[in-house]
């Protein structure tokens, strides 16, 4: 808490007053040389939130000259939980996180294990892994879109090349989902990936060496060796994943524009579309504030599950 | 926790410091410390809150009519448009425009061809309080939504009487809410079907005028392998989809809401048969099922690689298939009316489409906006859109005028015998009710919904749209 001066609490409790006098020098010093720049984080972080939270309490009424915001009301959170278009969203929402987080996490292990075998294609091999996550979500979208196109897209003159017939990718809900799944986890499969090595290259060599010599498969090593300790850093990528694909917005936005209907209008998009498509500000914060409440929700979850597996796994 | 026995340090959060020692205290202090900042951001939040939450800032909305000094008028103004047809309309016209008023210079800003995410961008920017762009292009179904929002300027408090007698009936009604004019409008636009010719002849089929003829038509010129796609529409779920089913409806006989906009119409035998037809297309093999995610651009650029036989599409069509830069079909294109249903009377029904010259009630120079704008009017202006480019006049005199010539382009020639149905759009609610109505026709088409329970679905959500839910 005391900024400045990290002391262990042993050391602190021996330590003299003027020691104390001058810490608290130190930390008043450091925190008013950060005030401005934590001013500035605060106004741009902390305030939007605040203030979205109060315009989805409120009637807020849009005009050119600026908000008016009325008086404090729980109807836009009745609307929105009335409305089946945002049960959708909600619905989808989570569905696709969690499938494409699991595709993601075990393709990402995958390709981690694979680039950690690697000795000197390794780095050649991850600048390549990673030119889909580098790419803007904007440019990749548009790009899966004229790839599947139904007239003129290129896989669907594969598909037809191959005998598939003529599938229409965006044109029905299963297929567009499946194919935005397709495009998202293409593109940040590298980044679970990474993280994943990142992790692996830190594993003492020493257990696996103990374990080559027992005899054990590599199914075994792995589950029972690598898998264990890799759990905290699949921990942080798969939450990672999650804050950013409960997010989604740009994907859907691009490729199908909230989808054949409103099949892939997630909760982000759905958000957008009510606040500055229908100008319905107070809805769409509405479905802002609980879009985030769910995700700080889930998250939680997922860490407290983590840690009990975390902690089973110490004592087993 | 028991922090008064000193010494004592069981069940604290901090098993090193012992209660009651100055360690302690120190740590309480820094806690209250915590809690005061924490409160402190809160209420400076709240505060600012609170400023934001009364309505001020400044607009040009107070100055007075009288006050604005046209003649005089100077400076950079931003204008918001979209491509109109893609061949060069907007460059032509502020050249032409700036040779006629050297004092004023006009910036373009290309705004996006969709244009739901174009509407969204100009009400995000207009609320947000930006001045610019100061004029922007927006489609003829914003009057009501803008108007009630305030986000463009009553032109009728700066505009005479006079000056909106010139344009063609109905234009100045549908840029109208509360009986404040808020666009002058531009160019006008409607469906029409353009078809290939050189196919028709060879296949010795005439014009379609049913649409069960165009039907069968494209469903014998895909069989016999003339082109890859029969008849390309704009079948996505966004605004053009709500576009052409207006179309169908209105040559059906059927209608979206009643005329006051109190109740939904659209559940109705007449809308049965226009949305059944529709999805008989795609099932019949005369349209692609990719049809279902076509818009404008796509549509056309399917029918410009001479893919397609039969398009219906709006008047820039016309510009955009003659440009060899762009278009495979140059010289092959035919200009027709929209068909209609078997037992009605022809020719079908076009969507009126069209774009108005709005004000930003944040602009900064109001006369130069206004200058603009009624040059855009003029016989000059109106021209170039008509002569040179093919879009529809909507000065009336102008339109009469090329109507008599020759060599005018087809579509202008065309929109002398087309029929006209507007989209619902009177009420500042417009954009739910024409969601409502593109996305259910949008899972009909796809074949998701029957079209009976995709047209029940969009009355019930249309008659809650009117209500005013999201």
């Amino acid at each position: 808490m005391v900024a400045g001066i990290a002391l262990s609490p042993q050391a602190r409790s021996r330590a003299a007053p003027g020691d104390e006098r001058r810490r608290k020098l130190l930390a008043r010093a450091g925190w008013s040389l950060s005030a401005p720049a934590l001013i500035v984080v605060a106004a741009v972080t902390i305030f939007p939130i605040i203030f979205s939270v109060i315009l989805s309490f409120t009637n807020v009424n849009v005009t050119g000259s600026g908000f008016s915001i009325g008086a404090m009301t729980g109807e836009n959170y009745a609307e929105i939980f009335h409305a089946s278009v945002w049960r959708y969203a909600l619905v989808f929402t989570v569905v696709y996180t969690v499938v494409t987080v699991v595709i993601e996490v075990v393709l990402g292990t995958l390709l981690a294990l694979v680039a950690a075998r690697l000795t000197k294609g390794r780095g050649y091999f991850m600048a390549l892994l990673l030119l889909p996550w580098s790419m803007i979500t904007v440019i990749s979208a548009e790009l899966w879109g004229y790839i599947y196109q139904g007239t003129y897209g290129v896989a669907d003159a594969i598909f037809q090349a191959v005998g598939l017939g003529h599938p229409l990718f965006l044109g029905t809900p299963t297929p567009a989902i499946i194919s935005m799944m397709v495009a998202d986890i293409w593109k940040t499969t590298p980044f679970v990936g990474i993280i994943v090595l990142a992790g692996l290259v830190m594993l003492p060599q020493d257990v696996f060496e103990a374990a080559q010599i027992d005899g054990a498969s590599g199914w075994t090593t792995f589950w029972q060796i690598t898998f264990p300790l890799l759990r905290p850093t699949l921990a942080i990528a798969t939450l990672f994943r999650i804050l950013q694909a409960f997010g989604l917005f740009d994907l859907p936005f691009v490729l199908t524009g909230g989808g054949p209907g409103t099949s892939t209008t997630s909760l982000a998009l759905l958000g957008y579309k009510v606040m500055f498509e229908d100008v319905a500000f107070g809805p769409g914060a509405a479905i802002a504030t609980t879009t985030t409440a769910l995700v700080l929700a889930g998250c939680l979850l997922f860490l407290r599950v983590f840690r009990a597996q975390v902690g089973a796994a110490k004592e087993a | 926790m028991d922090k008064t026995r000193r010494g004592s340090w069981r069940g604290s959060e901090q098993p090193w410091v012992r209660a009651g020692s100055r360690r302690a205290v120190g740590v309480a202090r820094a806690r209250r410390r915590r809690a005061v900042a924490v409160g402190v951001v809160l209420a400076g939040s709240m505060a600012l809150l609170a400023a934001c939450g009364s309505s001020s800032s400044t607009s040009a909305t107070s100055s007075n009519s009288t006050s604005l000094n046209l003649a005089d008028a100077h400076g950079t103004i931003t204008w918001w448009a979209s491509p109109i047809a893609q061949v060069g309309i907007r460059a032509a016209l502020i050249r032409a425009f700036e040779k006629a008023y050297p004092k004023i210079h006009v910036n373009l800003t290309s705004a996006p061809t969709n244009t739901d995410t174009n509407r969204a961008d100009l009400v995000n920017t207009i609320s947000g309080g930006s001045s610019t762009p100061d004029v922007f292009m927006g489609d003829v179904i914003w009057p009501a939504e803008f108007g009630a929002h305030g986000f463009a300027l009553p032109l009728s408090n700066y505009l005479a009487k006079s000056y909106w007698a010139k344009f063609a009936p109905g234009l100045v009604e549908g840029a109208t809410y509360k009986g404040k004019v808020y666009g002058s409008p531009l160019f006008e636009d409607e469906g029409f079907l353009y078809y290939r010719k050189d196919l028709l002849l060879k296949y010795h089929l005439p014009v379609p005028k049913t649409w069960e003829q165009l039907r069968s038509e494209a469903v014998t010129l895909v069989h016999d392998g003339a082109v890859h796609y029969g008849f390309v529409w704009e079948g996505n779920s966004y605004e053009g989809l709500t576009c052409d089913f207006m179309e169908y409806l209105a040559s059906a006989g059927g209608s979206v809401v009643n005329s006051s906009y109190t109740k939904a119409t659209i559940d109705s035998p007449a809308a049965l048969r226009a949305l059944t037809f529709m999805r008989s297309l795609i099932t019949s093999g005369a349209s692609p099922a990719a049809v279902t995610t076509l818009e404008e651009p796509q549509a056309m650029a399917v029918f410009d690689a001479g893919q397609a036989a039969f398009l219906r599409n709006w008047d820039y069509a016309w510009a955009n298939s003659q440009t060899p830069s762009d278009s495979k079909v140059v010289g092959k294109v035919g200009v027709a009316p929209l068909p209609t249903f078997q037992g009605r009377s022809y020719p079908g029904y076009s969507n009126i489409g069209g774009w108005n010259l709005y004000i930003n009630p944040h602009s900064k120079n109001l006369a130069a906006d206004l200058v603009f704008i009624k040059w855009m009017s003029s016989t000059t202006a109106q021209d170039i859109l008509g002569k040179t480019y093919s879009e529809i006049p909507t000065v009336e005199s102008v339109r009469l005028a090329l109507a008599k010539d020759p060599s005018i382009a087809p579509p202008i020639k065309v929109a002398a015998e087309t029929r006209l149905v507007p989209r619902p759009a009177g009420t500042p609610n417009y954009p739910q009710v024409s969601s409502a109505i593109y996305t259910n026709v949008n899972a009909a088409l796809a074949g998701q919904m029957s079209p009976s329970a995709a047209l029940k679905a969009a009355a019930s959500q249309i008659n809650s749209a009117l209500a005013g839910a999201i």
